[in-house]
């Protein structure tokens, strides 16, 4: 009991922030799903429409729109951020001068908020005001950028945008991998006579593979949540081809005055991102269970 | 690998290096050439060009004379509520997140792998999801249009990305050295602040940051949870950019996001440095 | 029907009779206080709700607004929290159908009183004072107007097309824009790409090409007239102006492209007063362009109406309750109106101003002409682009419909009746 006593301090600064957090999240979520089966309009009110909510929303033509793009967007954006993030990393891990302000160039575009970014980028890649215009009036006429005002090409324009934000991140993240590889290892294989292609394969990549999960995990929630930029850069245009869930959900709950549609599209996006967090979560706990046998 | 010499392969390196930086500072340019044209040049001739003349005046209104309905104050008094919310908000979520990940890597008690799992799939539940439950606690506590709420909401919502952060660097901090430590008659605090925060600095550096950066520029909770005169910096960002029955005012919103920017712009320029030099130190292997 | 509408006048009557000593009351004792929320908060917008304010203090009042920037979602956004939390604003800019929609989440202070004492019911638009007064109450007012498919000529572009008149009919507004394209002007049409200004392409063709048929679909959701010759006459006139457009434009607002309008390199801007406004403010002349009401196939007037109001919030607090009589007041007051659409570039809701004075643009006058001459043809009508015809959610499924088919020329004009029709039914 003393023991209990004593330690009460230590039980009450971990228990209480992650109580806190975790109760909000699951009491949120909880009270989400409840609003998906309710026929909340303005404001939430109680009542019973079955699973009325979800088929509407998976009848539009916005959420169809909206999935695909997220699965086609999540994808692409996450493997070339990661790419992007590594090869910068490994290219700044050469010694190189001037790396610190180099280092301040890749990431300064997350200090600045989306908002802004966003209706800078809807300059630049507007074919009429930015790159595409800008190389026309420099003599090269037949220059092609409007990707932006492309309904099959739009969505990359989201992805430039997007890696142009985060990539700095991820590069530091992967540099500070890089630096932390054990210099006895990469000793050894060099006297082994390891050149760096195979260096890097073989010894340091491998290394590096916990903070590729760290930035996977990051850039992952970042193209969930992506809604910001999309906002200000195409707000979903040219007409519905650059619709994401966020921006749907955010529509439905806010801007229509349908929330129990919004909490539908809610649950439904919580839904893919199970699909794709449980067989990873299936595949570490089988891991660590081959570990522990081992 | 790693000789100084300039080699062809090592010009390669710095040509894509810098094509890639270039690349990375158009968009700032662009805001920067902007901030000091006036609103009307944007407006008669182009989005991005070469200022005709120095609009240095942009600065000033957007600092200190800009209207944003009745109160002509220009940016600071925004700049101010940002901070009252940002500084203490960082800071709580960033201490009670070392802490909480220290317990969960390194100290171990029954449930912690549940609990840590749930609070890090916080960062995947989107903001826009959480707002009319915030709501509706807000209304509860009395807290609605206070700064002190907004705090809060971020302090909670911080926690499930500065607990990734510190627990993901924490576990490679080896058992042996706690084990040492309790042998020797250290609790919990002791550990924590003898051996456990020395060898934090580069980890505090990244959710400081990140946790800075983010709330800084929040605008949904900042516009929907304050009132008048409390509201953030970003509230007063957009009231400047372009609504449909008004030209927008690119040069002073230019000028405004530009100073809206430097502390973030700073924390990056400072921390960056440290992040990353903190972990090449050595102090994890 | 008519003896419900007597019993219902009656009785407002008789509460009218009962307010009017409650406000009177109140105004005498305390200093009136008002708490409004809007998205005013920048440009011309701005500065005419800041004037307000001043003319309330100098009514001896205190003004608190709280101006939300953004869109109008983040404006709603703050007023639902209000709302939930027990504490509405005693006034908050809200427009349309809306009115009728928040009307039932919260308690709404019933100004009939106010309304009769002013005799302002009798010079406002019919359809208008509808959308203000759901359940026969009036519960808001309307501040201004705006006409949403005026038309703005680019003067230069005129010239290169060598037109001596300005076009009345479709058939006119095709033609000229041929004729500009054939002078050497590059995009006959100047609009933006954003959603509402791709809303307001197809009801400016659709209105213009027969009010009632526009009535029947758009506003009272007619299964026939929703896929009737007429809407299917709109979208091949939509797409004619989607085709005329720089394809280059995005998402990007209307004002991205004025210098090109103004240099006549572009020629006709589909527009709400507020363009006016806003051309003025980047710099240039009256001298640049010619405001004239959109296209009408049937040569009388069409009015798209587009209308801001306050509503007002149900209060305890004696001085918020002084606050809104005086609120109400003002905002009913020809003066006060007069002064905000001088600033804003609309014309005054009160039908009785006169605008023939200084101070009014040529735009403005044609503008509440075309109002009176609507009003008096029943082609007044409540724009779909800017939410006064149906309920938000509404809204945003038909023009989901209307901004993918001006931006995918692929889709023909019979799908996108077909698409229309269905999304009605989907959101309803």
């Amino acid at each position: 009991m003393p023991g209990v006593v004593r330690r009460l301090p230590e039980h009450l600064t971990i228990w209480v922030p992650l109580l806190l957090s975790a109760a909000h999240l699951v009491s949120f979520s909880l009270w989400t799903i409840w609003i998906s089966f309710t026929p909340s309009t303005l404001v939430p009110v109680s009542g019973w429409v079955g699973l009325r909510n979800y088929t509407a929303v998976m009848a539009t033509r916005n959420w169809k729109i909206a999935f695909d793009n997220l699965l086609l967007f999540g994808s692409a954006f996450v493997l070339l951020s990661l790419v992007a993030g590594l090869v910068l990393a490994i290219l700044l891990d050469q010694r190189i001068r001037g790396e610190n302000a180099l280092r301040s160039i890749f990431l300064y575009p997350l200090a600045v908020s989306f908002v802004v970014t966003g209706t800078v980028w809807s300059w630049l890649l507007n074919p009429g005001l930015g790159i595409q215009k800008l190389v026309q009036d420099l003599g090269w006429t037949s220059f092609r950028f409007d990707w932006l005002v492309d309904r099959d090409m739009a969505i990359w324009t989201i992805v430039i945008a997007a890696i142009w934000q985060s990539s700095g991140f991820a590069m530091a993240l992967f540099l500070a991998g890089l630096r932390s590889v054990d210099a006895d290892l990469v000793k050894a294989a060099q006297i082994d006579g390891a050149g760096p292609i195979r260096m890097y394969r073989r010894v340091i990549l491998p290394t590096l593979w916990p903070i590729t999960i760290t930035v996977i995990v990051i850039q992952l929630q970042f193209a969930i949540s992506t809604f910001d930029l999309v906002r200000a850069l195409t707000n979903g245009g040219p007409g519905l081809a650059t619709q994401l869930p966020a921006l749907v959900v955010y529509d439905l709950m806010f801007q229509r005055g349908l929330l129990g549609r919004g909490a539908a599209a809610a649950v439904l996006m919580l839904l893919i991102l199970l699909a794709v967090l449980l067989p990873y979560a299936a595949w570490r706990y089988l891991q660590r269970r081959r570990a522990s046998h081992a | 690998m790693r000789d100084r010499t300039f080699a062809p392969s090592r010009m390669l390196i710095y040509l894509v290096v810098l094509l890639v930086a270039v690349a990375y500072l158009v968009p700032l340019i662009v805001v920067v050439l902007n901030s000091l044209r006036s609103n009307e040049e944007i407006a008669q001739t182009s989005m991005i060009g070469w200022p005709l003349r120095w609009a240095f005046g942009n600065y000033l209104t957007a600092w200190s004379d800009f209207c944003v309905a009745q109160t002509c104050a220009g940016i600071r008094p925004y700049m101010l509520n940002s901070a009252l919310v940002t500084i203490p908000a960082t800071i709580f979520s960033t201490l009670l997140g070392a802490v909480a990940g220290y317990a969960v890597s390194l100290w171990r008690f029954r449930g912690d792998q549940w609990i840590y799992g749930i609070v890090t799939l916080g960062i995947f539940l989107p903001q826009q999801m959480r707002l009319l439950p915030w709501t509706i606690v807000l209304r509860d506590m009395g807290l609605m249009n206070t700064l002190t709420g907004l705090v809060m909401i971020h302090t909670i919502q911080g926690l499930s990305f500065t607990v990734l952060f510190c627990r993901n660097y924490y576990v490679s901090v080896p058992q042996e050295l706690i084990r040492a430590a309790r042998i020797d008659g250290a609790g919990f605090f002791r550990i924590f602040w003898r051996i456990i925060l020395p060898l934090s600095p580069p980890i505090l550096v990244v959710t400081v940051i990140w946790q800075f950066t983010h709330i800084w520029n929040e605008f949904l909770y900042g516009v929907t949870f304050t009132t008048g005169q409390q509201q953030p910096v970003t509230a007063a960002l957009i009231a400047l950019s372009a609504a449909v029955a008004d030209i927008p005012q690119n040069g002073v919103q230019s000028a405004a996001v530009m100073i809206a920017a430097l502390p973030t712009l700073l924390i990056y320029l400072i921390g960056g440095k440290y992040f990353v030099r903190g972990l090449t130190a050595g102090a994890v292997k | 029907m008519p003896i419900t509408t007597t019993r219902r006048r009656l009785l407002a009557g008789s509460a009218a009779a009962l307010a009017l000593p409650a406000f009177a009351r109140a105004q005498g004792a305390v200093k009136p206080r008002l708490t409004a929320i809007s998205q005013w908060s920048a440009g011309s917008d701005g500065a005419a709700i800041t004037a307000l304010g001043k003319k309330f203090e100098e009514k001896g009042g205190i003004w608190q607004h709280s101006p939300v920037p953004g869109f109008t979602t983040e404006m709603m956004n703050k007023l639902r929290a209000q709302i939930i939390a027990g504490d509405p604003p005693a006034c908050s800019q809200l427009k349309g159908p809306e009115i009728a929609a928040w009307s039932k989440i919260a308690p709404t202070v019933n100004l009939d009183a106010l309304v009769a004492a002013a005799g302002y019911e009798k010079v406002v638009a019919p359809d208008l004072a509808k959308l203000h007064k759901p359940g026969g109450k009036w519960i808001a007012l309307p501040l201004q107007i705006y006409s949403t498919n005026m038309l703005f000529l680019s003067k230069r572009a005129l010239d290169k097309a060598k037109a001596d008149k300005t076009p009345v009919t479709w058939a006119d507004f095709n033609d000229l824009a041929e004729k500009m394209k054939a002078g050497g002007v590059t995009y006959p049409i100047a609009n933006g790409g954003t959603r509402p200004d791709d809303g307001q392409k197809f009801e400016a063709s659709f209105a213009g090409i027969s009010p009632a048929a526009y009535r029947a679909a758009i506003m009272n959701l007619d299964k026939n007239a929703l896929e009737g010759p007429e809407i299917r006459a709109a979208f091949a006139q939509t797409r004619k102006i989607a085709d005329w457009m720089d394809p280059n434009v995005g998402a990007q607002p209307f004002a991205t492209n004025l210098k090109r309008f103004v240099d006549g390199d572009m020629g006709i801007m589909i527009q709400g007063g507020w363009a006016q406004g806003v051309l003025r403010n980047a710099g240039f002349k009256f001298d640049d362009f010619i405001i004239v009401p959109g296209p009408s196939d049937n040569s009388k007037p069409v009015f798209l109406l587009n209308a801001d109001a306050f509503i007002f919030w149900q209060r305890s607090e004696p001085d918020l309750q002084a606050g809104q009589t005086l609120m109400a007041q003002l905002v009913m007051d020809p003066a006060i109106q007069t002064m905000y659409s001088q600033i804003t570039g609309s014309i005054p809701v009160r039908t009785d101003v006169d605008l023939s004075g200084e101070g009014w643009s040529d735009g403005q006058r044609r503008t509440a002409g075309a109002l009176k001459d609507a009003v008096a043809n029943n082609q007044a009508v409540l724009s779909l682009a800017h939410n006064m015809a149906q309920e938000n959610g509404l809204t945003a499924a038909m023009i989901d419909v209307l901004t993918e088919y001006v931006k995918n020329k692929t889709i023909k004009p019979e799908q996108a009746v077909t698409r229309l029709a269905e999304a009605v039914e989907g959101a309803r």
